[in-house]
């Protein structure tokens, strides 16, 4: 005889809902307070992002990229420009490198810290949340008056970015990191080292390094379960090969490997090391120019084209295929938060009813990605 | 034509290591280029492994320029696969992917994941393809071991008016979601699929918006859907 059974009731979460970061449905069947079985539902920001690129040339695109992922998209847009311009076989000024991997990186810091704001949320706590909005609203900040836009950038292009930077601009980067940098023992203070905090996600949600690969899992998440693995410095892509940073893998430390305060830490301790990656970024940057000289209408080569980069969510990759024309064939993006929403059902299996919320905050997904 | 070109691409590696880089270029042909400096990678490194070796070892190190310029891993995976599972390929000719036929996937794929030599434990992407209006569809596959940290790409071609690819959601977990995704553009079934719905469309959705002849619908659960005007740029 196998295992007995209540009666399995079924529980809808979303998809209005403040803990599905989104509009994200989670049909949920229950054993009273245990989980047997989660499954996700999505499509419902789904805005046919592949079908419009191949309506538009490829310098459109870019402002769509921007909308897929809305909580990094100077991350989104570089990723794009990247896999372009191998495609096309060029190569950017030096000076453009840098600014790219300059904001990447603090829209990385920014990004982490609205993922770890709203986790504190999602367990219950209100003032982290506070605190990390008010730091992430400097880089906004920073980010508006280098193109004037708060979210959605537009800034990176292909062969080169919109604008150079503004006067003044690498002073006040500079007086944000020095800002910034002690913030993060407060956050460490406020929610990491917390008592109840400890209790809710250390132990819980636990994921396989094996599970999170089969599912394709990448980024913080695979990392918070110890496999050691980073765009940035496997297959470095841009300049990330000219600076020296670490990549933190969860170790285990408030339970097991693999944990939700794992993965929760892992993004903690990346903001440190975007913080270094920016700093040598800033002392490095070169003057000149910021455009590559391109023909008005972008016409690569024929071919195909895999490009991975990493983004704050993990391998954000570009399937470009290309007829030589001004407008791509096939544009596929492979979104990582689409494969770490993926693993929901399998790691949230026996859990309390109050843990999957725990385990989904832990994913740091962005339903605008997931959908496209 | 191609002892010319050979001689040609000789030639032009000779003057690239006499410092002379815009000899290769300029070739117009971005085949020959491709091979020209892969060519002249190649003797850099024997030029390099030759000045470490002592004299005698050097004379062997020309002698072995003629010999082929090493397998790419997908010729390597290619030429295995045909040994392992003969009449698998579509053609022996491996162009930076390796393309195969659906017969046999799911084991062909098993074995990928499993072999110690390739170990390719991750399934990075599925991308549905369309080639035209009344042409094939194509699935295509892009690979990645984490442990060897390399990667191929697998493209496997179907039947327009009857799109059905074996499933790999069993191999790898991933596959689940990413074949419902690209049925649900492209229709194309995955044979063996555990759940194969739309995913990202609702379920009653009139059919397959990423194919090159979708039409839309004219209106949908009574909202009508507005004409895209031609010509606008």
């Amino acid at each position: 005889m196998g295992v007995v059974h209540g009666d399995l009731m079924t529980l809808n979460i979303g998809p209005q809902h403040p803990s599905t970061h989104g509009v994200l449905r989670l049909k949920v069947k229950t054993d009273g307070e245990i989980i047997s079985e989660v499954e996700p539902i999505i499509g419902y920001l789904h805005r046919c992002f592949e079908k419009h690129c191949e309506n538009v040339s490829y310098e459109q695109v870019i402002p769509y990229t921007d909308r897929c992922d809305y909580i990094a998209a100077m991350n989104n847009n570089f990723g794009y420009a990247v896999t372009v311009e191998e495609l096309m076989e060029i190569k950017v000024p030096e000076r453009v490198e840098y600014i790219r991997v300059i904001v990447a990186e603090l829209n990385r810091i920014a990004s982490h810290l609205l993922a770890l704001g709203a986790y504190g949320l999602d367990v219950g706590a209100f003032t982290p949340f506070l605190y990390m909005f008010r730091d992430r609203e400097r880089i906004l900040d920073l980010f508006e008056t280098l193109c004037g836009a708060r979210l959605l950038y537009n800034y990176i292009w292909v062969g080169g970015v919109s604008h150079d930077l503004p006067p003044g601009f690498i002073d006040a980067v500079y007086s944000f990191l020095d800002y910034f940098e002690p913030k993060i023992e407060e956050y460490n203070e406020l929610l990491t080292y917390n008592k109840i905090f400890i209790e809710r996600t250390g132990d819980v949600g636990v994921m396989p390094p094996e599970v999170a690969v089969s599912y394709g899992v990448t980024g913080p998440n695979l990392r918070g379960s110890g496999v050691k693995w980073d765009i940035r410095k496997d297959e470095p892509y841009s300049i990330y090969d000219k600076f020296d940073f670490n990549i933190p893998v969860g170790a285990g430390k408030m339970g097991t490997v693999g944990d939700c305060w794992d993965r929760y830490f892992v993004r903690m301790v990346e903001m440190k090391e975007s913080v270094k990656i920016t700093r040598q970024a800033l002392k490095g940057i070169p003057a000149g120019d910021v455009h590559q000289t391109l023909p008005k209408k972008i016409r690569p080569p024929q071919g195909s084209i895999y490009k991975r980069t990493e983004s704050p969510r993990g391998d954000l990759a570009y399937y470009i295929v290309s007829d030589g024309s001004p407008i791509p064939y096939r544009l596929k993006m492979r979104s990582p938060a689409f494969t770490a929403l993926s693993v929901l059902g399998e790691i949230s299996q026996g859990w309390m009813m109050s843990d999957v919320l725990v385990i989904l905050g832990s994913l740091d997904i962005v339903l605008g990605e997931i959908d496209r | 034509m191609s002892e010319d070109q050979d001689k040609f691409i000789a030639d032009v590696v000779e003057k690239a290591l006499q410092g002379d880089m815009d000899a290769i270029n300029n070739i117009e042909d971005r085949v020959t280029r491709s091979k020209a400096k892969a060519a002249l990678v190649k003797a850099k490194r024997e030029a390099k492994a030759a000045a470490t070796e002592d004299t005698s070892k050097s004379e062997e190190s020309k002698t072995e320029e003629s010999a082929p310029v090493e397998k790419s891993l997908s010729e390597k995976v290619a030429a295995c696969l045909n040994e392992k599972f003969p009449n698998s390929l579509e053609s022996e000719d491996v162009n930076g992917h390796i393309q195969m036929k659906d017969k046999n996937w799911f084991e062909i794929a098993q074995y990928l994941r499993d072999n110690l030599d390739f170990l390719f434990d991750s399934l990075q992407c599925v991308t549905g393809y369309d080639f035209g209006e009344n042409e094939d569809l194509e699935v295509r596959y892009n690979l990645h071991s984490m442990t060897h940290n390399h990667a191929i790409e697998i493209r496997i071609k179907t039947d327009r008016n009857n799109p059905k690819v074996p499933s790999v959601e069993q191999v790898w977990r991933i596959g689940d979601w990413f074949e419902r995704e690209t049925y649900d553009m492209y229709g194309i079934e995955f044979e063996g699929h555990s759940n194969m719905t739309r995913i990202l469309c609702p379920e009653d959705w009139a059919g397959w918006p990423l194919r090159k002849d979708y039409e839309t619908q004219e209106s949908y659960h009574g909202i009508v859907v507005q004409k895209v005007k031609d010509g606008w740029e």
